[in-house]
């Protein structure tokens, strides 16, 4: 049994794959590349061996909420150029900072380079 | 710098915090010449937004002078004059692509907390809760604005701030309201809300074409400004007379009016009767998210195979939903936060021709200094307040 | 997470009020198992006195709005205590614990409730209108009652 995950870019199949293979993004499992419907672009399907026990559920490593990232990590490199980054979170999307916000205000000199920006 | 941050339930207060930096290339920082308190920030003093945190720094009506760029960032320099859209949209993607930029699907770095909530992300927003990436907001003295290549508008001449600083929010959100209701002349509009949201959605209504505009609301004042300014027909005080849905029949010959635009939300102020009070214990015991007293009356009030437009901001989830009346009356509800970007440009040609003077719905500009009090006076709509504007 | 930890405002605990006065003052002796007895008269006492300093309280359920919401939590405070001690101070603790367990039961919660309950209230005003109205830039008055219309009828009809 294991578990899945699938997003959308909005890019053409051959695109993607390419884009997939050079920045080859840490997710342990099967990757399947569909064209989607219509004008919509190119589907990754993902399917993990599923793993993390309650531990690790609690700590947001379970290896679907961060494959799930990962994939929309991807997305945003792929679509936009950058990672978003909020000051709430800095880094960009990540399971961790789901549980630990910093608050909503901009950073000091001293936290950029921490938070991979510079 | 100084900046206007939430710090509890119904507290603000403005500290000083650090200026804001270029963290990507398609950013820009822009120094705040004029910002706005929002009705649906409101929900975040009031304490029924989740995932706030001490030292948020909230608002998301804001306008400038770019002052960086990122290196990513052709289409400005430093020195323009912008209007910065609330939603904050990539371009790139399918959803910026067809136009519905308040659904980003790239723009929310907290994608995977508001799938929680609502099944799927949706775009980030300056200053509004975790849940919509825990960006900072605008009402502060400066403010960092991603995919500034695609949000903010240029603003090149010389129209005072008060007439262009709505096309961040409310103008665009109260046009949307009015669009959505599929205006080809002669209808009869009722808003729910008079509020500056309301007020853009009725004065909307009537330059879409509408030949009525009902205007609802409990507060006096802000009936006279919906007749007075936006250009309603009539309105509607329900303190006066509680039963909205029967004194619109008769407005309309009692057929009900063609579309209904809920300009409310989830803190729906409609005291009548026991659903009421029990709207109000459930949320504040937090069994019920949102009160939807408003949007309840706009369903039922609706004629059959009408439109209702709900513009107002909801977070949650409300009992008691009219199911029946939605569903055998034919009625089409249309949603949304607004996609802002696709409005900017033919609204601003609005302004700019004298169509519209957005100014009228401002009734205090005070420094940013007091934010607190202003937050206070628009919540408790004390000295006849309709909208705040806050010069950092 | 960072959630307000006072969800109970004005109204809710007017609701929590006066049912638990209603409720004191009718059922709770017959449930608690202590009808006919001196805790039956204590709680009842109680449970009428809170009923009725609750109705003259200023906040949203009460009838004639006299008595200030932080007053009327801080008797309800000592109301639980005084509750809570009774038992001890007549000496009817010592008949056992169902002279004494529901007052002191009453009391926590009633204590407890307390701690989930916001004291500014919603009702509460708390800004400075004159100092508004003195950095105001703006006339309110004058922008809602003198001036024409802002929008020009039809003017985006297509």
């Amino acid at each position: 049994m294991s578990d899945k995950a699938a997003i959308t870019i909005n890019l053409p199949r051959e695109e993607v794959q390419q884009r997939w293979t050079s920045s080859a993004p840490e997710i342990d499992g099967d990757v399947t590349f569909k064209d989607a419907p219509g004008d919509r672009g190119t589907e990754i399907h993902v399917a993990l061996g599923s793993g993390g026990g309650p531990i690790d559920k609690l700590r947001g490593t379970v290896p679907l909420a961060k494959a799930k990232d990962q994939l929309r990590r991807f997305k945003q490199q792929v679509e936009t150029g950058e990672i978003p980054r909020s000051e709430g979170t800095p880094e960009g999307e990540s399971v961790g900072r789901k549980f630990k916000q910093r608050p909503a205000q901009p950073l000091e000199e001293s936290e950029l380079e921490k938070a991979g920006v510079r | 710098m100084r900046a206007n941050v939430w710090s509890g339930r119904n507290t603000v207060q403005v500290e000083n915090v650090p200026d804001p930096k270029i963290l990507n290339d398609r950013d820009a920082i822009v120094k705040i010449t004029s910002t706005a308190i929002c009705g649906s920030d409101l929900h975040l003093y009031d304490g029924y937004i989740p995932t706030m945190h001490k030292g948020d720094i909230l608002g998301h009506e804001f306008m400038g002078e770019v002052v960086e760029t990122g290196r990513g960032v052709s289409n400005l320099s430093v020195g323009d004059r912008v209007v910065v859209p609330f939603p904050i949209a990539c371009g790139n993607c399918w959803a910026c692509q067809h136009e519905l930029y308040s659904v980003c699907e790239n723009s929310n770095p907290n994608w995977g907390m508001a799938e929680k909530a609502f099944g799927h992300g949706t775009a980030g927003i300056f200053g509004y809760s975790h849940l919509t990436g825990g960006y900072a907001g605008g009402q502060a003295e400066f403010a960092r604005v991603p995919y500034a290549d695609v949000g903010p508008i240029k603003i090149e001449d010389d129209l005072p701030d008060e007439q262009v600083l709505f096309l961040s929010d409310i103008f665009p959100t109260g046009y949307m309201g009015a669009e959505m209701c599929d205006i080809k002349g002669g209808e009869v509009i009722a808003v729910f809300g008079a509020g500056p949201v309301g007020q853009f959605a009725i004065a909307s209504a009537v330059m879409l074409g509408a030949e009525q505009v009902i205007a609802i609301d409990q507060y006096d004042y802000r009936l006279q400004m919906a007749v007075n300014k936006a250009g309603a027909t009539a309105t509607i005080n329900f303190q006066e007379d509680a039963d909205i849905v029967e004194q619109l029949k008769e407005m309309t010959g009692g057929r009900g009016p063609d579309a209904v635009i809920d300009a409310v939300g989830m803190e729906s102020w409609h005291g009548h009767g026991a659903i009421a009070v029990m709207d109000r214990v459930k949320q504040a015991a937090r069994l019920e998210s949102d009160r939807g007293l408003a949007l309840r009356d706009a369903i039922l009030a609706c004629r059959p195979g009408g439109i209702v437009s709900v513009i107002g901001v909801y977070g949650g989830l409300m009992d008691k939903f009219p199911t029946g009346a939605f569903m055998n009356k034919g009625l089409t509800i249309r949603t949304g936060q607004c996609h802002v970007q696709k409005y900017l440009r033919p609204l601003y040609e609005h302004v700019k021709n004298g169509d519209i003077d957005p100014s009228f719905v401002i009734t205090h500009r005070l420094p940013l200094g007091e934010a607190s009090n202003g937050y206070e006076t628009f919540k408790h709509k004390q000295d006849e307040c309709v909208k705040v504007v806050l010069k950092p | 997470m960072p959630f307000p930890p006072r969800p109970v405002d004005t109204t809710l605990h007017g609701v929590v009020d006066y049912t638990a006065g209603a409720t004191l003052l009718s059922v709770f002796p017959m449930l608690a198992g202590i009808e006919g007895t001196r805790s039956a008269a204590q709680i009842r006492t109680a449970g009428a006195i809170h009923a009725g300093y609750s109705a003259l309280t200023d906040y949203p359920l009460g009838v004639v709005k006299a008595i200030p919401y932080k007053v009327h939590l801080a008797l309800d405070a000592l109301g639980a205590v005084a509750l809570a001690a009774t038992p001890f101070v007549t000496g009817q603790f010592r008949k056992g614990p169902r002279h004494w367990v529901p007052h002191v039961a009453l009391a926590l919660l009633e204590l407890s409730s307390l701690a989930v309950t916001d004291p500014t209230g919603y009702g509460d005003y708390h800004g400075d209108v004159d100092a508004v109205r003195r950095a105001n830039a703006e006339d309110p008055h004058r922008k809602i009652y003198n001036g024409t219309a802002a929008v020009r009828p039809a003017a985006a009809a297509t």
